[in-house]
């Protein structure tokens, strides 16, 4: 079939892309070392010098591989809320859920709080709280008896996220001895990722993710309208908390390592749709490759743009998403699925 | 014969507010049943809580004799299916995604699309003429093709009763017997039982076996179209004043508004009555103006369902009527004849003439002081059936000379009534 051949090479084309960049980006840094030492290094570690084996394995490996988690994560998580909320202007950020889950980060480091179960940190743990917390709360203020109004549940997220945001500010100020960092935090950067990062977030990156691509089919459901869905035979009030705490989940896991990094669950989904369709089986490969090929551009960028300085790569998105979201609520009106 | 669906004392409430007041109903398998009601009369309400959609606060619900609560969302799925009022779709899969999440209750989690879930999608959409359009975009759709697709998911669930809310209410009117016609077939053909919300009185009526009358929470009436549709009724209901007609083709009736020019009028009616002897249709394009200039009018005798009867009828004439095909019999006369005295002008329309009407010619001799207006820009002769019997009244007529007005002109009607007015 005709459509089927052209879904092959759109992910033909996304991954090959995405392997491209994560080259690109192993090549790319503040410090210069020679093309042929990092060819050198994939083929077999011990042939170049222990400095130049550090910054590649050490720095930019990890670096590279959480700014892929990280901005798949965003675009998965955005999707799901896109989907769940039945409206295309939603995503994490937006909505007040990566404030949520960094004020749960904040507060855990805060009060000093850092308990590791079976070598599992329980920083994303706290993420994940504070996201849970936020979501709930959005939802039950925008609320309007039955419905979910899309505007309501816009500003009570922005509204959340003012006050979340003041209250990490204010948490950041009684802590000043590494303030700096924080404000990095707090724009979204993933300015010293190592491998303890990746560590720490993938297994719960990994549950969210099984938990989503298990309800895929069910995602594409609700897209009916929650009355539809419901005569469908889906169980939407259960169907709707499993995923929106999946995607909290997700959220959380990402945030706990990068901060809030804006726009990229608004931006990626979006695109991916225009490209191969709201089919959620379709639909989240193509959207997680994206994001995280975006969040690795960014990332690059960040780092390179003001070198040896690094920019907070929050600010890179913020700047190509935010006219983004201004052009959707623009066209509302017009297909914008 | 089996009985479907039952409600037994349902009552729901929204809030404070209660919609539903104890709703009994037994709806037999294959039974084509349309909700009619004002709003907020609780139509959808009952709709949605026969559909598990609202949970009643008491009472309860049977699906094939079994507590609509005892049943999980996917069996249920697989027994009822619901086209919801808003079936408004924001994105953009095909037609066949569409339809084929219809056979969401039957697929396993892992499991890809079935045979079976192939050959009822195309079977679906066969039925629904929506082959065609498999591959388009739902937003690419009419608003009657997009409602067909909608039908044609609830249909891939292999439902044994749909629900429909409002399924016509956004389309243009040719898409809406469309809808109804497809609905009609699917209650022949497969014995599905259907029940359908809506307020569409005249479509309702036209389609569906047995009506529900709702109001304020309560089942008013329920029974075939011609039962419930009922002048009384209607006025109970909605606070209406209607004609019933009959469908000419279907014999199902049909309800018309009466303008509310008939209930206006009385505060400007001059003091100027006039009586009309016509018949066939000769006077209806006159009378709605003649009415609405404010003169008080009586007609007769007609007979009835006329169009001239049916004209009167929706301006609220008052009529001396007569049933059809017989002669009109003297209590008829006698009815006639006190409008007439009652009336300053009398105008006979350019009627034609035969045994059963002649006394509406005859009578006019009683009454040479009395002004009238003939209508005589139709010979006679032409419209004479009965051999030169109306022709001799006529001429006799013709012999008073005074109080005797010809119109040769129809449209001059206006003008020589004014004249004889002052």
């Amino acid at each position: 079939m005709g459509e089927n051949k052209k879904n092959i090479f759109i992910y033909l084309a996304a991954v090959s892309f995405s392997i491209l960049l994560i080259f690109l980006a192993l090549f790319i840094g503040s410090s210069q070392i020679n093309p042929a030492d990092i060819t050198a290094y994939l083929l077999n570690r011990s042939a170049v010098s222990a400095s130049t084996a550090i910054i590649i394995g050490e720095i930019r490996l990890p670096r590279i591989i959480l700014a892929f988690m990280v901005g798949a994560g965003l675009a998965v998580a955005g999707s799901v809320f896109q989907a769940i909320i039945r409206n295309p202007m939603v995503d994490p950020y937006i909505i007040g859920i990566s404030a949520g889950a960094g004020t749960g980060v904040m507060l855990a480091l805060f009060l000093g709080i850092e308990i590791a179960i079976f070598n599992f940190s329980s920083l994303p743990a706290f993420a994940f709280l504070g996201a849970v917390a936020t979501v709930f709360t959005v939802y039950q203020l925008a609320r309007v008896g039955n419905k979910l109004p899309v505007l309501t549940f816009l500003l009570a997220g922005v509204a959340m996220s003012f006050i979340l945001n003041s209250l990490m500010s204010f948490l950041m100020v009684l802590r000043t001895e590494n303030l700096q960092q924080l404000v990095y935090w707090l724009m979204g950067s993933l300015a010293g990722a190592d491998w303890d990062d990746v560590r720490m977030i993938t297994p719960y990156f990994l549950t969210a993710l099984a938990v989503i691509v298990f309800y895929l089919k069910d995602l594409n459901i609700l897209l009916l309208g929650e009355e539809s869905a419901a005569h469908l035979g889906l169980n939407v009030e259960r169907t709707k908390i499993i995923l929106l705490g999946a995607a909290s989940l997700m959220t959380a896991a990402v945030v706990s390592v990068s901060g809030s990094i804006g726009f990229i669950g608004l931006v990626v989904p979006h695109i991916a749709r225009l490209i191969i369709g709201p089919d959620h089986r379709r639909l989240i490969p193509l959207a997680a490759l994206f994001g995280a090929s975006f969040l690795l551009i960014a990332d690059t960028a960040a780092r390179t743009i003001m070198a040896p300085m690094e920019l907070p790569v929050g600010i890179i998105t913020a700047l190509a998403g935010g006219p983004y979201f201004i052009y959707l609520l623009r066209n509302k009106s017009k297909n914008i699925w | 014969m089996k009985i479907m669906l039952k409600t037994d004392k349902i009552k729901f409430s929204y809030g404070q507010q209660k919609v539903l007041k104890g709703i009994d109903l037994e709806i037999k398998t294959g039974s084509f049943i349309g909700i009619i009601g004002p709003n907020a009369s609780g139509k959808s309400t009952l709709l949605k809580n026969m559909s598990k959609s609202l949970k009643s606060d008491s009472g309860a619900v049977y699906l094939d004799h079994k507590l609509l609560n005892d049943y999980n969302h996917l069996e249920l799925a697989k027994k009822m299916a619901v086209v919801p009022q808003n079936t408004e779709v924001n994105f953009n899969f095909n037609v066949y995604d569409i339809i084929m999440m219809g056979r969401h209750p039957y697929q396993k989690r892992w499991s890809g699309v079935s045979q079976e879930d192939k050959e009822i999608a195309k079977e679906v959409m066969e039925v629904t003429d929506t082959l065609k359009l498999k591959r388009k975009l739902i937003k690419e759709l009419s608003g009657g093709e997009k409602q067909r697709v909608i039908i044609a998911r609830a249909l891939a669930q292999r439902p044994d009763i749909l629900l429909l809310d409002e399924p016509t209410s956004s389309l243009d009117i040719n898409y809406q017997g469309e809808i109804y016609d497809l609905l009609n077939y699917l209650n022949q053909k497969f014995n599905l039982t259907i029940i359908t919300v809506s307020h569409d009185l005249n479509l309702t009526a036209q389609y569906c076996e047995e009506l529900l009358l709702l109001k304020d929470g309560r089942i008013f009436a329920a029974g075939t179209a011609a039962e419930v549709l009922t002048e009384q009724n209607i006025k109970a209901v909605y606070n209406a004043e209607v004609l019933i007609k009959r469908n000419p083709l279907s014999e199902k009736p049909f309800v018309t508004l009466i303008p509310e020019v008939n209930r206006i009028k009385k505060s400007r009616q001059k003091d100027f009555k006039i009586h009309i002897i016509a018949g066939g249709g000769t006077a209806k394009n006159w009378l709605y103006k003649l009415e609405n200039l404010g003169y008080q009018l009586s007609i007769g005798v007609l007979n009835i369902g006329d169009a001239d009867w049916q004209a009167a009828k929706e301006l609220g004439i008052e009529i001396v009527e007569a049933p059809p095909f017989i002669d009109i019999s003297e209590a008829e006369i006698k009815k006639n004849k006190k409008l007439i005295e009652r009336a300053d002008l009398i105008i006979l329309s350019d009627l034609p003439f035969g045994h059963g009407n002649l006394a509406n010619l005859k009578v006019l001799l009683d009454y040479p002081e009395k002004a009238k207006i003939l209508f005589s820009n139709f010979d006679i002769k032409k419209r004479d059936y009965i051999k030169g019997k109306a022709e001799k009244i006529w001429n006799k007529l013709l012999e008073e000379a005074e109080n005797i007005y010809l119109l040769e002109e129809k449209a001059n009607l206006i003008s020589k009534i004014k004249k004889l007015e002052n």
